[in-house]
């Protein structure tokens, strides 16, 4: 063997190693979803693997706000019950409106949009708090988190809220396409006047609320990477003071961060009533460090300036094949806490003991 | 020049004088309200409790009763504990969120323990004692990770102490699958609730040993003083105060916090110190947690939605310590837990939902921080 031959086999290995360190997180996904379809019963299924990105959802929309967040170098604790509260301000508002006397059609999306405005709310105290008076992000939010839990708790009287609108299920749980082999294909509806065998060999191809989110999702990916929202939110993430002296409005670009994690929360909040046709105020509650695992886990540093949407739409996936392979496989609930503390504390000695990849994924 | 003196420069000299006089008492009172603004500031914690206080006291029908009193001692005894061993971590610029489900998984253990040996026939006071030293000794183990996986592998504490936090909580959840412990020695519970002193006023007083064969009145005039747990918790407050306050090692600890960096070059083995730390946070959580096990007579599991750690967290800031380091006491970190205690009972008495406490505790810790950085800084290490 020359040297020239072993050098470059040398430099192979050390690409390959640079390759495995920056992809391991999609590595650990493929590993996890072999592992669970060859143990597992039906597990690659579509209706299992649409399950999987049902499931996924809340972690990922949850996720996606914390990601700005974290460039920044901050943390939200407060999503999962701003979550919480964008739930049950959502179905407040579509039992008030139609109490009042619309018709579904517009209620629904009426009651939406309102949510939404007044999910931005918690987000702007947070991003003042965190931005103007300069509160550690980790008091302000935790702070917001006990506040929205309160207030969505006294909003729903400490019940879930019920007597929604019937088309609001309807909508949640839709498909983008039905397929019924050999008949007919419809775009949105359920086909109508199929007998019962037809309906069992019904293919009904991504639900509704995973479009949803991921149209999100992309624009935001879109606004990180390629816009100077983006660039300027990685820059404050790097260093404040080079931000500030480059001539970036710091503080009014954190709290606008913060205002798109309290929306991308009550987002989450909005599907949840669709999907659920309820309100609860702690309908995100276990979900909050679901997000920041799957944001760190897909490789984003909690001392800002690095992280990225991809990152964290695999973070979510692998928590998403986690849950529904241990149902599969009827493994306890209650495992899952086990593993996604150990792929935690794995996701950043990897980042550790590989510094070069960092901002790299 | 009479003339001049009189109507110019006589007015102008007064003019001057008063002028002068003024400035000088402006300059005085400014001060003085500084120094006040600097007391009350330094201070806002224990003066919001004593309000606190006075307000229930006058607005709630009971509130301002000796048995309600112990009960807010009764209740914070789990909450103090836990937030004593976060005092250290967050004194070293750390936090420690494993704390809440530390405490649930050596609650788990130690009474898995005491109802196996009892079932086993072994004498209640044996299987009460192995019982709890084993939960102690389990308690080392998350703190000792911890501690590897901050000071030697430099993984930041939110994300190490959260890996715990999901395996203590899972561990737990897989060994007691999700239900309560029964059947442990009954004497636990009895220990659990016991009292120091007992009184039945005008007639006995007495140690330890609750009197026997009462008749319905003495029953209900029976005043327990000083609940067992509430004085083991003192105790170890009292002692980790003096180590944090007196010994090197408390002075390390906030020479990490206020400097990593000055605190190597000083010749402290900070990884050694970090480690040490770690585990005294998730020893006072396994406290906690057979504390807990005596007082419920049951073994449980913490749940997800119960939020200790960030109750702890809450109370040390409240206390006055900074999540940038360097700063905390153990007399703070009590004065916090107090403030939210109160607050929860006093809102329990008044009939307000107790979901209010959550949006208050939200507000107060909020008011907290704010308070701290408009105060003036005058103190370096614990003032």
């Amino acid at each position: 063997m020359t040297d020239a031959q072993a050098g470059g086999s040398v430099r192979s290995a050390g690409r390959f190693g640079l390759w495995l360190g920056q992809n391991w997180a999609l590595l650990f996904l493929l590993l996890e979803v072999v592992l669970f379809s060859v143990l597992g019963t039906r597990f690659l299924s579509l209706e299992n693997l649409q399950n999987i990105f049902v499931a996924c959802t809340v972690v990922l929309l949850l996720g996606m706000g914390e990601t700005f967040v974290i460039i920044t170098g901050g943390i939200d604790l407060s999503v999962g019950f701003v979550m919480g509260f964008g739930a049950v301000t959502c179905a407040k508002f579509m039992v008030l409106l139609q109490a009042a006397g619309l018709p579904q059609g517009a209620s629904i999306p009426l009651a939406a949009v309102i949510c939404l405005l007044i999910g931005l709310i918690p987000g702007l105290v947070n991003g003042t708090l965190v931005a103007r008076l300069k509160v550690p992000p980790f008091l302000a939010t935790f702070g917001m988190y006990g506040i929205a839990y309160g207030i969505s708790e006294i909003i729903s009287k400490n019940t879930p809220i019920s007597g929604l609108p019937s088309a609001a299920g309807v909508i949640g749980n839709e498909y983008l396409l039905y397929i019924v082999p050999r008949k007919m294909v419809t775009f949105l509806i359920r086909p109508q006047n199929i007998t019962r065998l037809e309906m069992r060999s019904m293919l009904a191809i991504i639900p509704i609320i995973v479009v949803i989110a991921f149209i999100f999702v992309g624009i935001f990916s879109f606004v990180l990477r390629r816009t100077r929202f983006g660039r300027h939110t990685y820059a404050i993430g790097g260093n404040v003071d080079a931000a500030l002296r480059s001539g970036i409005n710091v503080t009014s670009h954190l709290t606008r961060i913060y205002m798109i994690s309290s929306f991308f929360a009550s987002l989450s909040g909005v599907l949840y009533v669709l999907k659920y046709v309820t309100g609860r105020a702690d309908a995100g509650s276990a979900r909050m460090l679901d997000a920041v695992v799957a944001v760190v886990i897909g490789g984003a540093s909690l001392y800002g300036g690095t992280g990225a949407v991809k990152g964290t739409i695999i973070g979510a996936l692998i928590i998403a094949t986690l849950e529904t392979g241990m149902v599969n496989l009827s493994i306890p609930y209650h495992n899952r806490y086990i593993v996604i503390g150990g792929i935690l504390v794995i996701a950043v000695l990897i980042d550790q003991f590989f510094p070069e990849l960092v901002g790299r994924r | 020049m009479r003339c001049l003196h009189h109507f110019l420069i006589t007015p102008w000299a007064v003019h001057c004088g008063e002028r002068v006089r003024r400035l000088l008492w402006q300059e005085w009172r400014n001060r003085s309200a500084k120094r006040v603004l600097l007391f009350v500031g330094e201070r806002w914690s224990a003066f919001f409790l004593v309000l606190m206080l006075v307000v229930f006291s006058l607005w709630a029908p009971h509130f301002f009763a000796f048995k309600n009193f112990t009960n807010i001692l009764y209740y914070s005894t789990l909450y103090v504990l836990l937030a004593a061993g976060e005092t250290f971590v967050i004194i070293t610029g750390g936090i420690d969120l494993s704390v809440g489900f530390v405490m649930g998984f050596v609650n788990v253990c130690a009474s898995i323990v005491m109802r196996n040996l009892h079932a086993a026939g072994h004498p209640q006071a044996f299987s009460m004692l192995i019982g709890a030293l084993v939960g102690l000794a389990l308690g080392v183990i998350p703190g000792l990770i911890n501690g590897l996986l901050v000071a030697r592998l430099r993984v930041p504490p939110f994300i190490a102490t959260l890996g715990t936090y999901g395996m203590a909580n899972g561990v737990a959840l897989s060994l007691c699958e999700g239900f309560p412990i029964y059947f442990l020695p009954p004497q636990a519970r009895v220990i659990g609730n016991s009292f120091l002193a007992y009184l039945i006023p005008g007639k006995s007083f007495a140690f330890f040993h609750r009197p026997q064969n009462l008749n319905a009145d003495d029953l209900r005039a029976l005043i327990g003083i000083l609940p067992a747990t509430v004085f083991v918790t003192v105790v170890i407050l009292i002692v980790f105060t003096f180590i944090l306050g007196r010994t090197r090692f408390g002075r390390h600890t906030y020479a990490i916090g206020g400097g990593k960096d000055a605190a190597i070059r000083a010749g402290i083995d900070v990884p050694g110190h970090l480690v040490r730390i770690y585990i005294i946070s998730s020893m006072f959580a396994a406290v906690a947690g057979v504390l807990y096990v005596f007082r419920a007579g049951i073994g449980n599991f913490t749940t997800m939605s119960s939020s200790y750690e960030l109750f702890a967290i809450a109370a040390v800031v409240i206390g006055g310590a900074s999540l940038m380091g360097g700063k905390g006491t153990i007399g703070g970190t009590v004065i916090g837990i107090l403030i939210l205690m109160t607050l929860e009972t006093g809102l329990n008495i008044t009939g307000i939902p107790s979901f209010y406490r959550y949006i208050a505790t939200g507000l107060i810790l909020i008011a907290a921080v704010v308070i701290d950085q408009i105060t003036p800084e005058r103190r370096t290490i614990s003032d």
